[in-house]
């Protein structure tokens, strides 16, 4: 029953709460020991601890008797202090404590029972072994003993590591990190990266821990803080200002924080960053930070971070952001000679980095290990590489690898060499020959091909052909080749290049090597020249014609072409004709011979062309005619079968003054028809041509032929006249047109006809489209006139010829014809009116004659009294009572009187006045009656006298009879006077209306201008009442001067004056100015004043 | 390190050039120390060739800062001059102090200060990222170095020893490029900043110390008395 452990502790549970129901009895003693903490650090072994009542009694010692649950009996020990040091149980534990006197007699004791649960589990506070900095990557790296040799079995651990920055201490980071206890101690290492360059500030970290036990069922607690590890500083009183980080590479679109740390007692003005400034972040006393977000690529240089200080001090660093290397593109490695591999490849995107920090390209061949260090030129786009070759490597695996501060990348690429040959350009390339057909080629081409066959392209091209001719050869070591072309044209003008590539496997052709051009020597021509003869009409000589040969056929440049005559295979007479004539005179006399003709260059001569020189005789000889197609003439004629030895077509073609030059075609015996096209022929002009056969004893003329190219329409119009013409037709008669101007084969003539007269329209009758329009086709050309019927008489009829071909009508010529009167129909026009006066005279004579009575008695009564004569009978008072229908007598006129009422709102009308003041016409009743104001003002006037008068005019007095009288003319409008001159304005205001001879002239020369003016006015004007022509004379001595400056104003207020009948009328200006500063018309004024007329 | 090796060689190099020129001299009458119309005209060249190179450095400096970037480009750019290591030799001596020294001295002052200029221009040439640019800078120390030559002809026509190559206790920049604890970029790029304004400096100062030298040396003058002696 005791083997069961539960029941064993049940047991003992029981015993113990007796006991300490015993013990509580006794409590009240102040040493009694209490409050008992226990904690482990090891799991092993914990430290209890608990308050004891210190009395003054000194010496108290205490015993500490423990048991587990196990039935082991009390372990017991004795300490002075008031903790023990006790093995961790399982389950729980009874700790009996009694504290003991000096003596060793127990003063109280206690007994506590210690479950599991009451345990706190608290490791040993860790210690950081070392903290060391690596500042140019801002990394902290921290090491510590994990001190698994505490416990011995394997446990989880936590760490907590804190990292804190700035004088203040503030938390940057917390972090957890977890590792396991292995039983056995081990160093742990961790590292952490900072955003902020180290230098900036001080970094302090520290370090806890905690064990996880999942069996142990007690608290389990963090670990105390290591003691804090300091970064070794930087920023504490620096030896002069500077800028973190230094010279860095970072990656575009990275965030950077740059420090300012400086000495104590200067402070940052601003930090920019290229040309920007940012907010400075405060790290320290010595310390200002700014951050920069997501940076662009720098420039060449660098971008430039700067730190301005106060006082004057200035500090920076430069920062180089950029790009890792991109992969390498487009790699391709091939050779050129066989000594070295070349790699060439793109680099990608542009990493923004220069110098050394630029990109650093390794080519790695994996076969053979070797390595090459690729030296790149910056300016050079595509970047390349050499790799040296191996004697007895085939196969070669590439790896290029491309590193930068900010990333490596690497491209792969498998070769096989011999497949991979790339040759250089051919050098040294030459071209010889030494005959009219052969070509031999040499070039050069460097590299040691020994291994592999050639294969070379040889380009032989000349004006106008061009072939490739391949050739493959064994490969050499640095080495000449040689190639030969055959079947070249004799003297052409050839130009080689070449090119090559490896035989077995092609990969590239190389570049063309430089064009050589080659001109091969002559040779004879290759055949005889083209030939034909023309006996003159006598008989005696024959003129022979050869055409040049080809430049293919010549082989050569003709120096001469030798003609000869051979009878009977004898050589009569031989004739050498030098270039460029193509045509010889030979004497026959008599004879007829056979021609030779040979072509001659520096070469040799030709074979020989012949023809003999007999005529036969032909008869009946037609002309036909040939058909234009446009672009050459087509020619068709009647197969003869004694023509055994072809046809020859001949033609001459004539420009301007020289002979035509001869020229011919040959056709086969069984043609009978050809398009002769020649650059020669012109359109509109007339060929002839002559067909020749060959038969077996000479040449006998066929046929004649005339053609044209295009057949145009007529140059000319036909000359044509009216022959005659009568009442209802005319005759009209033609020529024909001359060849030259017909331009083509004249088909007929059309005769346009309608009536017109000469002059009234120049168009022609199409484009006029008269309705009445006739038109007459002419088809028949032998008919030279033609009758145009059924026109009416006396009519203008107008006539148009014109000829035409198949190329069109020609142009027209016109003529106007009048048709004769019609005689007879005047006769009857004349007479019938005639007979008709005739009847009717005499049947009213009849009527007269019979009733003349009633006549008699209504016309002529016998008293004849025009009173009683109706038809006479007028009516009465027509006259009655008009007095005006007597005849007018003419009395000396008396003078009327018009009362000029005086008025300050009208203006007085005058008849004449051309210019009405627009007042006036508003304010004047239509009469020029009195509106009914006090004022009013008399106008003497006698316009028939006046008329008289200037006819002659008195010379030295003034006219008593023309007087006008003004009342107060001055109330109308002010005078304009000029301040100056106010005397003389009263001297107007008190005097009133002068009469214009009355009034003083000034005489100004600006009068005499006007004066022939005035004078014509005087002899054209009717009225001229007032006018002494002394006065208008000017430039009398004695006049007094104008009461105003300007003469003009001397008329002023007179409003019958014919000459200053403007004056009358008020400017606007002075209606609006109530004192006018200004009292002359100057011309200035004038013009000054036009715009407010 | 390296840089300074290879400064020294240049020096040296420069040196040998300048001996073996100073050797022909007597040979080319242009340049012969006994014939003073030689001393004018060569004079007249050295002043021409300054007044070539203040020109050239003006097109030079607007690339090369805009190369540099900002800052240093823009126009108001005006650093407080770095006392802790003087790479490049400074014009900004006293103006009386400068006028006070007699025209050896001045002309001593001027060889050495552009062979040391010249110097560290060369190994400025190798650092630039822009071909173009390097070529500019090539092409401008030829021209420089024309000068060097030039100076040294003038100061032997006019009968003046050549200055001592420069020895351990001249300033720090006496000792080339790169003999001061390795540059960040942003310090060298402030020395190269110096370098130019120096360089402008120099120039100017060379051209109006030329035309003093050539008035006080008239040519004319001096083929007057030339044809005296000659009677």
């Amino acid at each position: 029953m005791w083997d069961n452990p539960s029941l064993r502790c049940l047991l003992a549970i029981a015993f113990l709460h007796l006991l300490s129901l015993i013990y509580s009895q006794e409590t009240g003693f102040p040493e009694e020991p209490g409050n008992l903490k226990c904690i482990t650090h090891d799991l092993n072994r914990m430290i209890c601890s608990w308050d004891a009542t210190s009395s003054a009694n000194l010496g108290l010692t205490y015993k500490i008797c423990y048991t587990n649950s196990e039935p082991f009996s009390p372990v017991c020990t004795e300490t002075e202090g008031k903790r023990a040091d006790l093995p961790v149980a399982m389950g729980s534990t009874n700790i009996q404590i009694t504290t003991l006197n000096a003596s060793g007699t127990p003063l109280a004791t206690e007994t506590f029972v210690l479950p599991e649960e009451n345990v706190s589990l608290i490791p040993f506070t860790p210690q950081i072994l070392n903290l060391s900095a690596d500042f140019s990557t801002y990394t902290l790296y921290l090491k510590w003993n994990d001190s698994g040799s505490v416990f011995q079995h394997e446990l989880d651990a936590s760490w907590q590591i804190q990292i804190l920055y700035k004088e203040t201490m503030e938390t940057v980071t917390l972090i957890n990190y977890e590792s396991k206890l292995t039983g056995k101690d081990s160093i742990l290492f961790w590292n952490w990266t900072s955003d902020i360059p180290l230098e900036c500030t001080s970094y302090y970290v520290k370090i806890r821990c905690y064990i996880n036990e999942l069996y142990f069922t007690g608290r389990k607690e963090w670990s105390e803080w290591s003691p804090v590890r300091t970064v070794p500083e930087k920023d504490t009183k620096p030896n002069s200002a500077m800028v973190f980080p230094q010279d860095k590479v970072v990656l575009v679109g990275s965030n950077v924080t740059f420090c300012c740390l400086y000495n104590e007692g200067k402070s940052v003005k601003f930090m920019n960053y290229g040309s920007e400034s940012y907010p400075l972040l405060r790290l320290s006393k010595w310390s200002s930070a700014i951050k920069v977000q997501n940076v662009n690529a720098s420039i060449p240089s660098g971008t430039n971070i700067l730190c301005s200080l106060v006082p004057d001090d200035l500090e920076g660093t430069v920062l180089f952001v950029g790009y890792a290397p991109d992969t390498p593109q487009n790699l391709n490695c091939e050779t050129r000679t066989f000594i070295t591999i070349t790699c060439s490849w793109n680099p990608g995107r542009p990493t923004a980095l220069y110098t050394k920090r630029q990109t650093k390209y390794i080519l790695f061949e994996r076969i053979s290990r070797e390595k090459v260090t690729c030296k790149v030129d910056e300016l050079n786009e595509k970047h390349h590489c050499d790799f040296p070759v191996h004697a007895n490597q085939k196969i070669y695996n590439f790896t290029l690898g491309a590193s930068n501060p900010l990333g490596q990348a690497e491209s792969s690429l498998l070769i096989d060499v011999n497949q991979r040959v790339h040759l250089e350009t051919p050098d040294k390339f030459t071209v010889s020959t030494n005959s009219s057909t052969n070509a031999h080629l040499s070039w050069y081409i460097p590299g040691n091909f020994i291994k592999i066959r050639l294969l070379c392209q040889i380009e032989i091209s000349n004006s106008n052909s061009e072939q490739q001719l391949n050739v493959s050869m064994a490969g050499a070591e640095n080495s000449n080749y040689r190639a030969r072309v055959d079947a070249l044209h004799p003297y052409g003008t050839y130009t080689f290049r070449v090119r090559c590539s490896a035989s077995e496997y092609f990969w590239r052709w190389s570049k063309w090597s430089e064009g050589k051009k080659l001109t091969t020597l002559e040779a004879p021509p290759a055949r005889g020249p083209d030939i034909w003869r023309q006996r003159s009409p006598v008989g005696e000589t024959l003129t022979v014609f050869w055409k040049p040969l080809l430049l293919s056929e010549a082989n050569g440049i003709i120096l001469s072409h030798e003609v000869s005559c051979y009878l009977r295979e004898r050589m009569l007479k031989a004739y050498e004709v030098p270039v460029p004539l193509n045509s010889t005179e030979i004497k026959l006399g008599g004879n007829d011979c056979l021609i030779s003709v040979t072509a001659k260059n520096r070469a040799g001569s030709s074979p020989p062309s012949r023809i003999t020189s007999v005529d036969l005789p032909s008869d009946n000889v037609k002309t036909e005619l040939a058909i234009a197609t446009g672009n050459g003439i087509y020619i068709s004629w009647h197969s003869d079968p004694n023509v055994t030895c072809g046809y020859t077509l001949k033609w001459c073609i004539s420009s301007g003054s020289e002979p035509c030059s001869v020229d011919w075609e040959m056709f086969p015996s069984n043609a009978i028809d050809a398009v002769i096209k020649s650059a020669l022929f012109q359109p509109g002009v007339r060929y002839n041509f002559s067909l020749y056969g060959c038969k077996h004893n000479g040449y006998q003329l066929l046929q004649n032929i005339t053609g044209y190219m295009k057949e145009l329409p007529p140059k000319v119009a036909p000359n044509f006249t009216v022959e005659e013409t009568s009442s209802d037709s005319i005759l009209v008669k033609w020529e024909d047109i001359p060849v030259e101007d017909c331009q083509g084969f004249l088909k007929g003539y059309i005769l346009y006809f309608a009536k017109g007269e000469k002059g009234s329209s120049k168009t022609s009758f199409m484009e006029e489209g008269s309705p009445e329009l006739t038109v007459k086709n002419i088809t028949d050309l032998t008919k030279k006139s033609l009758r145009i019927l059924d026109l009416q008489g006396k009519t203008s009829y107008r006539l148009d010829l014109r000829a035409y071909t198949v190329g069109g009508i020609g142009p027209s010529k016109d003529l106007y014809v009048v048709t004769k009167e019609n005689s007879v129909g005047l006769i009857i026009a004349i007479l019938i009116p005639v007979a008709v006066a005739v009847v009717l005279g005499v049947m009213t004579s009849i009527l007269c004659y019979q009733k003349r009575e009633w006549i008699k008695e209504t016309f002529y009564p016998d008293i004849p009294n025009p009173e009683n004569s109706k038809a006479l009978q007028f009516q009465k008072n027509i006259c009655e009572g008009n007095t005006a229908l007597k005849t007018l007598e003419m009395n000396p006129c008396t003078p009327n009187s018009v009362e000029v009422v005086e008025t300050r709102s009208t203006v007085l009308k005058i008849e004449d006045t051309e210019i009405i003041s627009p007042v006036a016409d508003s304010e004047l009743p239509e009469d020029g009656s009195d509106p009914g104001t006090g004022s009013h003002v008399v106008v003497s006037y006698c316009p028939p006298i006046i008329e008289e008068e200037i006819s002659s005019p008195p010379i030295d007095e003034p006219v008593g009879s023309s007087q006008v009288i003004y009342i107060d003319i001055q109330s109308m409008y002010q005078p304009q006077v000029n301040p100056e001159e106010e005397p003389e304005i009263n001297f107007v205001t008190t005097a009133g209306y002068k009469p214009q001879m009355q009034l003083p002239i000034n005489n100004t020369m600006k009068m005499e201008s006007h004066a022939p003016t005035e004078e014509d006015l005087d002899k054209t004007a009717g009225y001229r009442p007032q006018a002494n022509t002394n006065v208008w004379k000017l430039d009398s001595p004695d006049s007094p001067v104008s009461i105003q400056s300007n003469n003009e104003n001397r008329s002023f207020g007179s409003p019958c004056s014919i000459n200053s009948r403007q004056f009358l009328i008020p400017p606007k200006d002075y209606e609006d100015s109530p004192t006018p500063n200004n009292t002359g018309w100057s011309f200035t004024h004038f013009f000054q004043n036009k715009p407010n007329d | 390190c390296d840089i300074r090796e290879t400064s020294a060689r240049d020096s040296w190099g420069i040196f040998a050039f300048l001996c073996a020129a100073l050797w022909n001299l007597p040979a080319i009458p242009a340049l012969n120390s006994t014939d003073e119309v030689g001393a004018g005209q060569s004079i007249q060249k050295t002043y021409d060739l300054t007044r070539y190179l203040e020109h050239q450095l003006r097109t030079l400096a607007g690339t090369y800062l805009n190369y540099l970037g900002p800052p240093f480009n823009e126009p108001d750019f005006n650093p407080p001059r770095m006392t802790r290591a003087e790479m490049v030799p400074s014009a900004t001596v006293d103006f009386e102090l400068w006028r006070s020294l007699n025209d050896n001295a001045r002309l001593a002052a001027n060889y050495r200060a552009y062979t040391h200029l010249l110097c560290y221009l060369r190994s400025m040439d190798g650092q630039v990222a822009k071909a173009e640019l390097r070529k500019n800078l090539g092409h401008f120390c030829t021209s420089l170095q024309g000068l060097v030559v030039s100076i040294a002809s003038v100061m032997s026509s006019l009968g003046y020893p050549l200055p001592s190559p420069l020895g351990s206790a001249n300033p720090t920049w006496a000792q080339g490029p790169g003999s001061t604890s390795p540059h960040n970029d942003f310090l060298k790029k402030m020395d190269d900043f110096w370098l130019l304004k120096e360089l402008q400096t120099w120039l100017w100062r060379s051209a109006k110390d030329f035309n003093r030298l050539k008035k006080k040396v008239p040519p004319a003058a001096l083929m007057l008395r030339l044809e005296m002696r000659g009677f």
